[in-house]
């Protein structure tokens, strides 16, 4: 058994001194422009799926279910985040594919995340992603207008959509 | 000697299974709004200049860069840099938004050569918020920004007015 536990630690400390030396000695590949392979793609955003599930607080959006508030949100949309996450008609964002892991293009695809979960991963953003805590420069109402928005993706009114597309007639 | 075998076996299988179902099962800290630790900070800093200087050797070195060429590279970073990496000619302000946090090139500098600095700037760095920019710039508008990026935090106050012109002429 003493032996056992000996080997154990010598193959925790391998292990560690193996993964510092292969980053130490730059063998990582950290281009962002090389292509996602399925699995680490499905492994990293199940891993972060998981980690807002845990974290975010299941909380009930303080304003009313309505279109004013869809519009408001998909106005946002349209100002900060499309750049990324692909405008609503267009084709997907070249823009954002150049991050590693890419930006999901939520125009296309929707979302899992409940509102509250858009909400929280909008305030505070993801780390080692390009994704930015807008916490800071948005108020709480503002990003629940826009948790409201997208986590109805893709299936949003469409009058709702004309809306926000109209060009500033503000 | 053969438990100490199997001990190191089974450390070899165990710990990357612990720590891959630590992750899947969304036990890591995700929220960008709390600061790395130094350690994680100075270990992935290394891996990530390592693994950049190894990558970016087979750059070919830069065509010499003239003053046209680096305001050139200014003019680009002011439209697509400075958001997250300083104002150029502003105040030094973190950006603490992003995890890792992007750095402040324009009072911090940067130890990266021009060959690095455009392969950087090419192909952007994975899990960090820096995309690649491959796509969107030519070959000769990434080596301006790698010349002037090489010089940001030392450029005389008379390029930085050059490259704050609007339109010069």
């Amino acid at each position: 058994m003493k032996n056992f536990i000996a080997g154990f630690f010598a193959g925790t400390l391998a292990l560690i001194v193996g993964v510092l030396g292969y980053l130490r000695l730059g063998l990582l590949d950290v281009r962002s422009d090389a292509a996602i392979p399925d699995r680490t793609a499905r492994f990293l955003y199940s891993g972060i799926h998981a980690s807002v599930r845990r974290t975010a607080p299941k909380l009930q959006s303080p304003l009313p279910q309505n279109d004013e508030t869809l519009i408001a949100g998909g106005k946002l949309y349209l100002n900060d985040c499309v750049g990324c996450h692909g405008e609503p008609g267009k084709p997907p964002s070249d823009f954002g594919a150049t991050f590693y892991p890419p930006a999901p293009q939520f125009s296309r695809v929707g979302t899992k995340y409940s509102e509250a979960e858009v909400f929280w991963v909008a305030k505070h953003g993801i780390r080692r992603t390009g994704m930015a805590a807008q916490g800071s420069s948005y108020s709480d109402p503002k990003l629940w207008s826009l948790a409201a928005f997208i986590s109805r993706f893709p299936n949003l009114p469409p009058h709702v959509l004309e809306e926000i597309q109209q060009k500033p007639t503000k | 000697m053969k438990r100490f075998a199997l001990g190191f076996v089974v450390a070899l299988i165990v710990l990357p299974i612990v720590c891959l179902a630590y992750f899947s099962l969304g036990f890591s800290q995700i929220r960008v709004d709390a600061k790395p630790s130094a350690l994680e900070t100075a270990v992935l800093r290394a891996a990530v200049r390592a693994s950049v200087r190894r990558s970016a050797a087979g750059v070919p070195s830069p065509p010499a860069a003239n003053d046209d060429d680096i305001v050139a590279g200014g003019k680009l970073y002011v439209l697509g840099c400075q958001g997250c990496h300083g104002d150029l000619g502003g105040p030094y302000q973190e950006d603490n938004d992003l995890y890792p946090a992007p750095p402040q090139l324009t009072h911090a500098g940067t130890q990266y050569s021009e060959p690095e600095l455009y392969w950087i700037v090419k192909h952007g760095v994975r899990m960090t918020g820096m995309s690649a920019y491959g796509p969107f710039y030519s070959e000769k508008e990434l080596w301006s920004l790698a010349a002037f990026l090489r010089r940001i935090d030392k450029l005389p106050r008379e390029m930085i007015e050059k490259v704050r012109q609007k339109k010069a002429g």
